[in-house]
Formats: structure tokens, C-alpha cells, sequence
């Protein structure tokens, strides 16, 4: 995808804390290989089975993921980084915002908590009022304006008119969508 | 020395309002402070400035004669806020903007600066047209 | 004559009012996420996959079509008037057409793009038409072992040759082919790695996955480092029926039928994307050029936007080949049309052409009538492209997150599902930070099942000989045939590397407007 030069070339002049989270992301693959071989041990084989059976594949798989877990692992620590994605709309020369990736996390969450209580379009319009508030638009009345607007939009032409059942929550005693 | 502070953005009203606010300066023996700010919460932002557009507004200024100051750059403030604030802080005598005609449609989903610094300023406010 | 009357009973279908209507949504739906900064077609096919529950599969595969060709047309509008980076297939647009627009003739850039995509996409749909029968028909005498071979041809060119570092390709396809285990076994319904939780029982969904790693693993990535500062987009003036001059007709043709020529057939074999193709058709025009013309690349030759646009389309067009015929994608993009078809339980593969004719031969009419509503739509309507661009960043990426959260919860109507959404989200997010390529997890998760039944089936067959996998002559042809694909694509890597550290680097930057001809 993108075009730059093979990682080997790595910066010398990443932070000492991307490499940390890198080496913690290679042995994070370097885990789920692992976890792939102990529990693809458990996996029950019925007697009867003609062919190799439901266990050599995740062996193979798990075996890869480990062997490159390892050599992932052994390139980060001899300082070759991975080129990090670009993009039209990424600043390569910013710190990264943990702060507002936490928002967006949280808003995310919480919008998975409130679908069931409070319906799909209040959790929805609540996702986009707290991502855009995240994000820096301002004023806050229009961000509300919008997310009323899409969450509405939206619950309209994919429950009403394209049959997914989201539940609309408290606005269908108002008669406003039907279920 | 009592400041005029003008609201700028690089099109043809902006150069109106730029024109018009020379001929305020020297009539009430003012200085200009030309505000042109982004929030750059967009890739494409028509409003702002670049540095070509920046130069062409200096030397204009620089012929008119007229003492003047200009405060560009990328701010957290929206446009209308930056404009307000510039004219608090030099506790300015009149605040000069473009006013262009807008749809309703437009009006609904973007709020107007000139709106803002109408109802929210202090001084008075000279709206140019084209 | 056969294919040919199905391709007319396919226009029949195209040509019908409705149809022509999803055709045109999906159109501009495609230019505009080409336009916009941060969408690309493989994440708005991601986060349209919830249509695909009530309509009806050619309408679905129609607007996803749509979508498929608009995308690169709008990526050369941005290209051309912003100089913005990423989306690689655009980057050698980008360094001639940029340099035109600059110089004032960002009009005849946008036309030749615009008109050399028309051009490309229609010899390339016509190509795509004669050939993916014809395939088929290969295709259907093919074994389980031969298909083995085939998958491997693509996990490890998808996986090894698309991103930058081989080692996190692969480790991101092994990635994807884990998350494919999860869930009961379809051959002997035993679990595997569900870990006792019901959830996973079903598995992880794809179209989960493909969700949040294309969309919110983008929107968390590209929210934690925001470009702060506009970037100034280059006036078009004068009205676009004069936007080719005599001059420019001539001097645009031939790039348009060799960028054609030359990215079709790079389209077909998974060698590294539209990219590679626009490269070699950059190059290559670059070569050809004679005396003034040759002086003007890297001042803003036409020939540069003219090629490796139209190569870019065939490229596209290309890509359709192994998807329809083999069900073997190659892009991103193309993967999300496999699951589209997934959706509507019809695997694309050499029966497809069999099994749901009407339909794919619909797809393929809807390519040529897309492509000219395309050319329609995107002359003129520039201005509105350029628009667009305009949406604030924060209202932009809080709605893919709103669409990503309403394409996760109804894969089930659980909340659970969106709550994976957001774990699978932050995970893609970490593997854009550190270098992973996403593409090659969600090809690995498409095609892991597929191959591993193949793969079984096959060593069922031999009675558990390995041998048996590369003895087959068309098994042993396919391996030396990646082989060779793995000689050529590091060559044209490395060519590609010195071209870029060379000659691009090197271009005098100097002012642009200088020494154009009138």
C-alpha cells in the first residue's frame, strides 16, 4: 500500500515509546500464536475423521504466528520500526492524542451500553454529539443539531426503509417509528 | 491611535472589505488590525489565508498608507470569536466585515460569522456588500 | 456469442430504470469517499454492508460496483488540485498533475484523468468480459489441489507484497486466518478456540472485522494525529468544455490505450495493486516522451496524469478477474466485494459464471454504464467534488464511527457485537501505528475457511500425502508461476525505489509555471 521504503531502514529518531509499544504489539502476536498452539491442543478430534482433522490447520497457523512473533519481536529490538500508516488527513509530525483516541474509545462504549436502554437513535446521536465534541467541533448546539439529524436519518432509512430492526427505544411511543 | 479591526478572507469581498476599511482608517486617522484565522478542523478551509494571499493583502495595505497590523494564523477559535477577541484586546472604535447573501438552507446547517460579530460585538459593526 | 448474448441480457438488467438509479448512488457515493480524505471504497463497502440484508443482491452488487469504479475517479480529483498524500494509487497522478494544475491547466488535468479512467475502464470492462468466461471455464476443471495452490499464490503475494515489511504482512495475514479458526469446525462441528464463551461460538463475523479495522481503527488512528493546517486547493477556471485542447487530445491517447495495456494485466495477477501499475505506466510514458515533452515531466506533462490514470481504472477492471472467476481477491476493496457476494450465500469462484450468470453478467454491464456516468458526472461536477472537501474532519470521522457502530450491531442485533467492534477497532488502530498492513487480515479471513476445506478435501483425496499438493502439473505450475511473480515484483520494487529515490527526489522544484507551452 504505501510506497516507502522497506521498515529495515527504520528511524533511529522514533520515540523511545512507539518502540516500546511496538515491541509490546510484536509479542502480543507472538502470545496469540502461543495461545493458538495450547489451546489448539484442546481441540477435540473425533476418531472417525478421514482427513487431518480439525487440528493441523491452527497448528499451522499458531506456528506461523509465532515464528513471526519471534522474528517481529528480534527486529524491533535491533531497532527496525514498522512505518506507521499515512494518510491525506495524518499529521506524520504530531504526538500522538491519547486523550481524545480515550474519548472516542469511551463514547464507543457507552454507545454500545445505551442501545438497549435508551434505544438505537439516542445512542447513536449520542455516539456523534461525544465523537465530534472529541474531535474539536465547535459549537456545541450545531454537533447536537447534526447527530440529532443523522441519528434520525439513519434510523428512518435503515429500519423503516430498509428493514434492519434497530430498536428505536423510547421513540416508538411517540408513534414516530414503528418497530 | 483608536483601531479598526477588520475580518478578512482572500475573495472578492474580503478585498472590499479591506478597501473599505482603508478609507475608515484614514478618515477617522485610525490603525487596521486585518484578523484572518482557521481552526484547520477541515482539509479545505476557502476562508483562510495562504501566504501568496497574505502578501497580496500586505502590499495593498503597505500602499494605502494606513498603519496596520495582521493576525493570521491556525487558532482554536472559530473565525467570529477571533475577530471579537482581537477587537476586546485593542479596545477597538469599529469592527468591519463582508456580508454575503445566503441561502436559508445554508443559513441552517452553517452558522454565520457575521451573524455572531454582529450580535455579539461591543462596537459597532460596518457590514460591507458587494 | 454465448457470453456475448448474456452480456446483452445483462445490459437488459443494467439498463432498467431502478437499476440505473443504484448505479448512479453508487457512483457518486464512490467519487465522493474518493474525494473525501481518510474514506476509501474498501472501508465505505465495509460500512454499507447492512444494505445487503433486505435488498435484493444485483441492486446490492450494483451500488457496490458503483462504488468500486467511483472510488478511483475521485482519488485523481484530489490528487490533481491538493498534492495530498496518501492514497497511493494517486501518488504518480499527483506529481505530474499537481504541477499542472499549478501552472493553470488543472482543467485539462482533471479531463485527461477523467476521460483516460472512461477510456481504460471500458477497453478493460471489455477485456474483463471476453476473458472471465474463458477463465471460468479453466477454472472448472480445477481440484481441490490446484485451488490450494492458487490461495497460497494469493496469501502470500497478498500478504508478503502489498505492505512495506513482509514480516508484518504475513504476520497480519496470520492474523486473519486466526480470527477465521474461531468458532465450530464446518467439517466435524468440533469448537475451536471459542474459549467457552457463546460468543464465539459463531465466530467472529467478517464483516465485523472488516468494519473495524477499515473504520474505526482509521478514525482512532487518523484522530490521534490530525493534520492541523488547511491545505490550499488550486482554483479550476473556465468551463470544462474547453477544458482539452486540440493539443492535448493529441498527446493523451496513446498514454490512455498503454496505461490500459499495461495495467490490466497487472490487475489480474496479484503483484501489488493499482500502484505497481502506475508506476510502470509513469515510467514508461516518461521514457517514451520525446524533446519538449520529455522536458516537461516533473513540470507537468500530460502524459504523466494521462497513463497512469487509465492504468489505474484497468487495474480496477483487472482485479475483477481472479475475484469473479477464482473467488480469489487481491485488494482490499476487492475482498469486500467477495464478502458483498458472501452475503447473498453465492461464492464467487469458477461455477459463479454457472451458477448466478444473470447476475454477474449484470455486474459487468453495470461496470460500463457506471463508467460512463462517471465520466458524466465527474467533468463537470468538479466543483462540487471540491466541495466536499470542506466537511469538517470531526463531523466526517464521527460519522464512520456511527456507521461503523450501526454495521456492527446489525450483523446480530447484540450490543456485544459492537463492543468487539470497538476491541478489533483499537487493534487495527495498533497495527496502523506500527506498520501493519490491514488488507492482508481481511483477505486472510476470507479465504482461511475456503482454503482450509480445500486443503483437507485435498489431503482426504490423497489419504493424507503431502505430495500430493505439488505433484499435480497444474499445482506445479501455479508454485513456479509464484515464483515468478515474487522474481518480477521485488525487481520492480527495487526499480521502483530507485525511481522514487532518484528521479523524484531530484525534480527541480522550482517554480511550475515556467516554460509551459501554450
Amino acid at each position: 500500500m504505501s510506497t516507502s521504503t522497506e521498515a529495515v531502514a527504520g528511524s533511529a529518531t522514533a520515540a523511545p515509546g512507539k518502540r516500546i509499544g511496538e515491541l509490546i504489539f510484536a509479542l502480543l502476536i507472538l502470545s496469540i500464536g502461543i495461545v493458538g498452539f495450547v489451546a489448539g491442543a484442546g481441540i477435540q478430534t473425533p476418531p472417525s475423521a478421514s482427513d487431518i482433522g480439525p487440528r493441523a490447520f491452527p497448528f499451522v497457523v499458531s506456528g506461523g504466528l509465532v515464528l513471526l512473533g519471534v522474528c517481529l519481536v528480534v527486529q524491533v529490538l535491533r531497532g527496525a520500526t514498522g512505518a506507521a500508516e499515512e494518510g491525506e488527513d495524518v499529521d506524520p509530525n504530531v504526538k500522538t492524542d491519547w486523550l481524545t483516541f480515550a474519548k472516542l474509545c469511551g463514547f464507543v462504549l457507552l454507545h454500545a451500553f445505551l442501545i438497549v436502554p435508551l434505544g438505537w437513535p439516542v445512542a447513536a446521536a449520542l455516539l456523534f454529539f461525544g465523537a465530534a465534541w472529541s474531535l474539536g467541533a465547535r459549537p456545541w448546539w450545531r454537533n447536537l443539531g447534526i447527530a440529532v439529524v443523522l441519528a434520525l436519518i439513519l434510523q428512518f432509512s435503515f429500519a423503516e426503509l430498509l428493514g434492519v430492526s434497530l430498536p428505536p427505544g423510547f421513540l416508538e411511543r411517540f408513534g414516530v417509528f414503528g418497530g | 491611535m483608536s483601531t479598526i479591526v477588520v475580518g478578512y478572507v482572500p475573495n472578492s469581498l474580503g478585498d472590499a472589505a479591506i478597501q473599505e476599511a482603508v478609507r475608515e482608517a484614514r478618515r477617522r486617522t485610525a490603525s487596521l488590525l486585518v484578523v484572518n484565522t482557521t481552526r484547520a478542523d477541515r482539509l479545505v478551509d476557502p476562508g483562510y489565508a495562504d501566504s501568496d494571499d497574505v502578501s497580496k493583502l500586505e502590499s495593498v495595505l503597505r500602499d494605502s498608507g494606513v498603519e496596520y497590523t495582521i493576525q493570521h494564523g491556525v487558532s482554536e477559535a472559530t473565525a467570529a470569536e477571533e475577530v471579537l477577541d482581537a477587537a476586546q484586546a485593542t479596545g477597538a472604535e469599529l469592527i468591519i466585515i463582508g456580508l454575503r447573501h445566503r441561502t436559508p438552507v445554508g443559513k441552517l446547517i452553517m452558522g454565520s460569522t457575521a451573524q455572531n460579530i454582529l450580535l455579539a460585538a461591543k462596537c459597532n459593526v460596518l457590514a460591507v456588500k458587494l | 456469442m454465448d457470453n456475448f448474448l448474456a452480456l446483452m441480457d445483462g445490459f437488459a438488467v443494467a439498463t432498467q430504470p431502478i437499476y440505473l438509479l443504484y448505479a448512479l448512488g453508487g457512483v457518486l457515493l464512490g467519487t465522493a469517499v474518493g474525494v473525501l480524505p481518510g474514506i476509501g471504497p474498501a472501508m465505505s463497502l465495509a460500512l454499507l454492508m447492512p444494505i445487503t440484508y433486505s435488498l435484493e443482491p444485483t441492486a446490492a452488487i450494483i451500488v457496490f460496483a458503483g462504488i468500486y469504479y467511483g472510488g478511483m475517479y475521485g482519488g485523481s480529483t484530489t490528487s490533481i488540485l491538493l498534492n495530498t498524500p496518501g492514497e497511493s494509487a494517486s501518488i504518480v497522478t499527483a506529481l505530474e498533475g499537481n504541477k499542472m494544475a499549478k501552472a493553470g491547466r488543472g482543467a485539462s488535468a482533471l479531463a485527461t484523468a477523467a476521460i483516460g479512467s472512461f477510456v481504460a475502464g471500458t477497453i478493460a470492462t471489455v477485456l474483463l468480459s471476453f476473458l472471465a468466461p474463458v477463465v471460468a471455464v479453466f477454472a472448472v476443471q480445477i481440484g481441490p489441489v490446484e485451488y490450494v495452490a492458487l490461495m497460497i499464490v494469493a496469501f502470500l503475494t497478498v500478504g508478503a507484497l502489498l505492505g512495506s515489511s513482509m514480516l508484518r504482512g504475513l504476520a497480519s495475514l496470520g492474523l486473519g486466518l486466526f480470527i477465521a479458526l474461531m468458532g465450530v469446525d464446518a467439517l466435524t462441528a468440533q469448537q475451536r478456540y471459542t474459549f467457552g464463551s457463546p460468543f464465539l461460538a459463531d465466530g467472529i463475523d467478517v464483516v465485523l472485522v472488516a468494519v473495524a479495522l477499515f473504520a474505526v481503527g482509521e478514525a482512532l488512528y487518523v484522530a490521534s494525529r490530525l493534520r492541523h493546517g488547511p491545505i490550499k486547493v488550486i482554483p479550476v477556471t473556465g468551463g470544462w468544455t474547453k477544458w482539452m485542447r486540440k493539443e492535448d487530445w493529441k498527446r493523451s491517447w496513446k498514454p490512455w490505450l498503454r496505461g490500459t495495456f499495461i495495467g490490466f494485466p497487472i490487475g489480474t495477477i496479484p503483484a501489488g495493486g493499482a500502484d505497481v501499475a502506475t508506476f510502470v505506466s509513469y515510467a514508461s510514458e516518461r521514457k517514451l516522451a520525446r524533446g519538449e515533452n520529455k522536458l516537461q515531466f516533473g513540470k507537468g506533462a500530460i502524459e504523466g496524469v494521462a497513463g497512469p490514470e487509465s492504468a489505474n481504472n484497468a487495474a480496477a477492471a483487472g482485479v475483477l478477474v481472479p475475484l469473479l472467476t477464482l473467488g480469489i481477491p487481491t485488494t482490499a476493496t476487492a475482498a469486500m466485494m467477495l464478502v458483498a457476494f458472501q452475503r447473498y450465500q453465492i461464492q464467487p469462484g469458477p461455477l459463479l459464471f454457472e451458477t448466478n450468470g444473470a447476475l454477474v453478467w449484470a455486474l459487468i454491464a453495470s461496470l460500463y454504464v457506471g463508467n460512463l456516468m462517471l465520466l458524466v458526472l465527474n467533468l463537470p461536477l468538479v466543483g462540487i467534488w471540491v466541495k466536499i472537501l470542506q466537511i469538517p474532519r470531526a463531523y466526517l470521522y464521527s460519522g464512520i464511527l456511527v456507521f461503523a457502530a450501526l454495521g456492527a450491531f446489525s450483523v446480530n442485533f447484540t450490543p456485544i457485537d459492537v463492543i468487539i467492534l470497538l476491541i478489533i477497532g483499537v487493534f487495527g488502530f495498533f497495527m496502523r501505528r506500527y506498520g501493519y498492513p490491514i488488507a492482508p487480515m481481511v483477505v486472510g479471513l476470507i479465504l482461511g475457511p475456503i482454503f482450509e476445506n480445500q486443503l483437507r478435501r485435498s489431503l482426504a483425496i490423497s489419504q493424507g500425502d503431502p505430495i500430493a499438493l505439488i505433484s499435480s502439473p497444474v499445482a506445479a505450475t501455479i508454485y513456479v508461476a509464484l515464483i515468478v511473480i515474487f522474481a518480477l515484483s521485488f525487481w520492480l520494487r527495487r526499480r521502483q525505489r530507485q525511481f522514487e529515490s532518484t528521479d523524484i527526489d531530484s525534480t527541480p522544484s522550482g517554480p511550475a509555471n515556467d516554460e509551459v507551452k501554450a
